[in-house]
């Protein structure tokens, strides 16, 4: 999975608003990549035109041998449906079906007759056993996210996107969604890619890029939670002088 | 798809809700329309007059053929208003041909017994055609004998005379027999008086046939039909056909409101159901956004919309088609009370209309899924990982076109509708209203934000911070509030054009009549007057002129069919004496036989001009080249078309007039009494009993119209009003973060009424300017004057029930919303 010149441009009251300036970068399967950076510094962007979800102004996206931005809508949904997982930040379940229903959803759209055994495996990985005939309303927001990872799995994904996904939740159960997609790569050699802004939670993956104004600034293997914090503190000062 | 989206339907049942309200409304008003039409269609004369009569020969139509652009043949053909006439002479032919046992002529006299009703006159020899049983007495053998059936006997009995007005004229007869035979009140002549009263010279009203005993009778009927013209030959339950009947009428009657009104209603439920879907759509993008990211394709929650409609639509059909059973059985009884509809009528249960109404619902469900799931691939998957459902703010170019052009289409409608008369009058102004919504509808995006942007400083002096927070929802939610406003401008603009255009035709015709009118008494009959009436009141000391007036219909051809024209015969040299028909071109005194005069609607609509030869046809068929001599403007008041008595002598079903118009000074009237009297069923009433009169008959038909446009205002109401309720209860959560960021309760209260302010504000003078225009280009085809009357409550209705409707759809469900603690809302669960 690789993107390459990346670049992305917003009409705004006429004038274009550039959100990515020509990212390249490749995520290699079996790794869980975390992307940083500052508010406004196109990260979201990068997730949303990687996914597919959202099409690159410039530059293309890889999905193994598959070229997306050329992809028809109906395309596109189908290989994010088949290859692609998603977790976001809050808002990730249809509230009018159960957790069972909302996990099958993805399969369910593209026709496929789901593999019961791999489900029975992923509902068990992500520990809600119990919890299959519920509305996601009567779930916290712990236990809805994991409901998404699970939904996440389902397909079994080349790779897995993540949206800020412990961004509404407290920390003691932001660890226990960070530690199951930790093991999800580990154990099942799943790609993940995550947007965050929380250190720690980035500390969980094997490497961090750090973008800022739409370009990658960093590139660098797992560093731990307080270097991670320091760059991130750095380029907010930089970013604070520059702008003076 | 299906089972996904009955999921997603219970989940929300509050979501679809309007849309459940409208589309079962909707099925309900369309079941009660299906059942007229189909106890039109299905409706079959049955023979009851000529039961006996193995073949009718008879004129009870008349055919248009023209040229289409392609070159075929287009055929339209129409009941003849005052029902055709075949040759006497043709009877005689008839007879001559092989396998005839007997033939009858049939005359129709007109006949107003003892007890003043009516009865139907003919001659002794039709008797086998029903057939006719003598129970007492003999056949009739001289000119003042009659045989009557129960009902024109009245307990009469062999032997005693019996005063029958016959032509107008009270005569005397003996009762020679009695019979027994259909259900109408009937007397017959010997055949010879029966062939001297006859209304019509040369011609019968029909002729039947007997066969010989072993005769095929198609056979007879291929042998009659070379002999008989034009006319029809008609044999098994086609003989209904040459029976008059009001039956028929009503028929006729059925299908035209049935069909026209339920069409608009089907154009109504396709318009609101579309806006109440897309508003639901609307409401649950995060949902669909969601879908869309995770795995649906543009066209699975295309059809996933759909299939929700369509289960919506079902169950809707459900609910409402029972409803409408119920209501087409209420409406029959009031069609029947006031005499649109014969007690007899058969009315059907509607076998076919439940179904077909169901249809034309789940039709209508779809095909407003369809337009509101188009805008579905506007939805981008991006918007689920949005924290806020981000509501794009104005519309797409194609939006703007679209409604560009639906704005010039309706102008140039309004162009149009000017040049057509009070009948089409009605459908051109409906027609020309839903444009200009649609352009609302269409536009309402850059209408709101341009209408907030004006308001904005008037908010905020008259609402404070409620306002300044309302300018900016105004402007920021412009496509959201484009729903609530097209339903408001679509109430005030119906609620304000046809319901007052109905008005502006009673007053104008009844003012027409009045100032129209010079005579000071009339003599009116409903059975008829004849000469000797009018020879009586002429020769009344101090009757300056006495004016016969007869009430008839022209057909004329209109784009390949035949157009039925109200039209008046008169006696040119006194016309003028009775009433000024406001000439505005050529003058009444070429008025003769081979001329017309022709209202300045008509003339218009039909595009003839002072000097043109028109071709028209009388009541009964008969063709005539006629001159324009004249244009007046008081169509509405004294017909359409005006006709020298001449012309229409002989052509009409009783040959009678209905009325003489009288200028004579008040002690004449103890005299005109005394020839009132001497003509049964005729009275003497003033001038403005006169055009009372004519107002009673114009209220009553416009009940009808009233009832029919009132449904549909009312339908629009409920449409706008659920429209409303949905989306104000659809803004919880930010009415929640309002409160939690500070804002009080009473502040947004002032914002919601501030912002409904705004949007009813737009609404009504949009509305209004609509109704205005649609009304006044009307208006000016009808009278030449482009101010139409509003009645002053009927405005105050409008407006004042658009107001509360605003107020209390918008202010009731955010109070509810108030009540509950803001924390509640605010929450994950949306």
């Amino acid at each position: 999975m690789r993107v390459q010149g990346l670049t992305r441009t917003y009409a705004s009251d006429g004038e274009p608003v550039r959100a990515l300036a020509g990212v390249d970068a490749a995520f290699l399967r079996g790794t869980f990549t975390a992307i940083m950076g500052p508010s406004g510094s196109g990260k979201s962007t990068l997730l949303q035109a990687a996914a597919g979800l959202d099409r690159p102004t410039a530059g293309s996206v890889w999905i193994g041998d598959t070229e997306l931005s050329r992809l028809s809508e109906t395309r596109l949904t189908e290989l994010r449906r088949g290859r692609i997982g998603f977790v976001f930040q809050a808002f990730n379940l249809i509230g009018a079906l159960t957790v069972e229903e909302n996990i099958l959803l993805p399969l369910r759209l593209s026709g496929v007759r789901p593999d019961r055994a791999w489900i029975a495996r992923v509902v068990e990985r992500v520990g809600l056993g119990e919890r299959l005939r519920h509305r996601p309303s009567a779930l916290s927001g712990g236990q809805q996210q994991r409901v998404a990872i699970a939904r996440a799995l389902a397909t079994r994904p080349e790779v897995i996107f993540c949206d800020e996904p412990t961004g509404a939740l407290d920390t003691t159960t932001a660890a226990e969604v960070l530690a199951l997609l930790r093991g999800v790569v580990d154990e099942h050699g799943q790609t993940v890619v995550m947007v965050t802004h929380d250190p720690v939670a980035a500390s969980w993956a094997d490497r961090v890029i750090v973008l800022a104004d739409g370009r990658l600034v960093h590139d660098m293997p797992q560093p731990g939670a307080e270097r991670i914090a320091e760059h991130l503190a750095a380029l907010g000062r930089k970013r604070a002088v520059g702008a003076r | 798809m299906t089972t996904l989206a009955a999921r997603l339907l219970r989940a929300r049942p509050g979501s679809s809700a309007a849309t459940l309200l409208a589309l079962t409304l909707g099925a309900l008003i369309l079941t009660a329309m299906g059942v007229l039409v189909e106890s039109g269609l299905r409706y079959h004369p049955e023979p009851v007059r000529y039961a006996a009569a193995d073949l009718v020969v008879a004129r009870p139509d008349t055919t248009f053929t023209s040229k289409e652009f392609d070159g075929e043949t287009y055929r339209s053909t129409v009941a003849l208003p005052e029902g055709g006439t075949v040759p006497v002479a043709l009877a005689g032919t008839i007879r001559d041909l092989p396998g005839v046992a007997a033939v009858a002529v049939d005359e129709n006299i007109p006949v107003v017994t003892a007890d003043g009703s009516l009865a139907a006159g003919r001659g002794w020899g039709s008797a086998i055609l029903s057939p006719y049983e003598l129970t007492a007495g003999r056949a009739p053998a001289r000119e003042d004998e009659v045989v009557l059936d129960a009902g024109a006997a009245g307990g009469a009995l062999p032997g005693s005379r019996v005063g029958l007005v016959v032509g107008g004229v009270l005569r005397s007869y003996e009762i020679s027999g009695l019979v027994t035979g259909t259900g109408t009140a009937t007397a017959f002549f010997t055949d010879a008086h029966a062939a001297a009263l006859a209304p019509r010279s040369g011609g019968v009203t029909a002729i039947g046939v007997l066969a010989a005993p072993g005769t095929d009778v198609a056979d007879l009927r291929a042998r009659v039909e070379r002999v008989a013209g034009d006319a029809r030959v008609l044999t098994g339950t086609d003989r209904g056909l040459a029976e008059r009947s009001a039956d028929r009428a009503a028929a006729g009657l059925l299908i035209q409101i049935g069909a026209s009104f339920g069409g608009y209603v089907a154009l109504l439920i396709v318009f609101v159901v579309a806006a109440t879907v897309g508003l639901s759509v609307r409401h649950r993008r995060r949902d669909l956004a969601l879908l869309r990211a995770v795995a649906a394709t543009p066209g699975q929650v295309r059809r996933m919309i759909m299939a929700e409609s369509a289960l919506i639509g079902l169950v809707a059909a459900v609910l409402g088609v029972p409803g409408g059973l119920v209501a087409a059985r209420w409406l029959t009884g009031e069609l029947t009370g006031r005499g649109f509809l014969p007690a007899s009528f058969p009315m059907l249960p509607g076998v076919l209309a439940a179904p077909a109404a169901a249809g034309v619902v789940l039709v209508s469900a779809v095909l407003a899924g369809l337009l509101a799931a188009r805008r579905i691939s506007a939805v981008k998957p991006a918007e689920a990982l949005g924290e806020a459902a981000a509501e794009p703010t104005g519309g797409g170019r194609t939006r703007l076109i679209g409604g560009l052009v639906a704005l010039v289409a309706a102008a140039s409608a309004a162009v149009a509708a000017v040049a057509v008369s009070g009948q089409t009058a009605m459908g051109a102004a409906l027609g020309m209203l839903y444009l200009f919504v649609l352009a609302v509808a269409l536009l309402a995006p850059w209408i709101t934000n341009a209408a907030a942007r004006l308001l904005t400083p008037v908010l905020r002096t008259g609402f404070g911070t409620g306002g300044y927070l309302a300018a900016a929802n105004l402007r920021a939610n412009a496509r959201g509030s484009a729903t609530v406003l097209t339903s408001l401008v679509l109430a005030v603009g119906f609620g304000g054009s046809v319901w007052f255009l109905q008005n502006n035709l009673e007053r104008q015709a009844v003012a027409e009549s009045r100032s129209g009118l010079l005579a000071s008494r009339a003599l009116v009959s409903g059975a008829g007057l004849s000469g000797s009436a009018l020879a009586e009141v002429r020769a009344i000391p101090g009757v300056r002129s006495a004016t016969p007036v007869r009430h008839t219909t022209v057909l004329a051809p209109l784009m390949g069919d035949g157009e039925s024209i109200g039209a008046r015969a008169v006696d040119p040299a006194t016309a003028g004496a009775a009433f000024d028909l406001d000439v505005t071109a050529g003058s009444l005194t070429g008025l003769r036989d081979g001329a017309v005069a022709v209202s300045r609607t008509q003339s218009s609509m039909f595009g003839w001009d002072v000097g043109d030869d028109v071709e028209l046809r009388l009541g009964d068929g008969a063709a005539v080249h006629a001159r324009v001599v004249a244009i007046y403007r008081r169509g509405l008041g004294f017909g359409d078309v005006v006709l020298p008595l001449s012309t229409v002598a002989g052509h009409t079903a009783t040959n009678l007039d209905d009325e003489i118009l009288i200028s004579a000074p008040a002690s004449a009237d103890t005299a005109l009494r005394a020839v009132a009297a001497r003509h049964p069923g005729s009275t003497v009433v003033d001038a403005a009993a006169l055009t009372g009169g004519l107002a009673k008959d114009l209220a009553l038909s416009a009940w009808l119209n009233r009832l029919l446009i009132g449904v549909m205002v009312g339908y629009t109401v409920v449409a706008a009003a659920n429209t409303m309720v949905m989306a104000a209860l659809a803004r919880r959560r930010e009415l929640a973060l309002l409160r939690l960021v500070g804002v009080t309760r009473r502040q947004v209260r002032r914002m919601v009424n501030a912002e409904q302010f705004g949007l009813l504000g737009t609404a009504v003078v949009l509305g209004g300017s609509i109704a205005a225009l649609t009304l006044s280009s009307v208006v000016r085809a009808l009278t030449g004057s482009p101010v139409p009357y509003v009645p002053p409550l009927g405005a105050v209705v409008v407006l004042g029930g658009t107001t509360i409707l605003a107020l209390a759809t918008t202010v009731l469900p955010i109070a509810r919303l108030l009540r509950v603690p803001p924390i509640e809302h605010i929450g994950i669960k949306e």
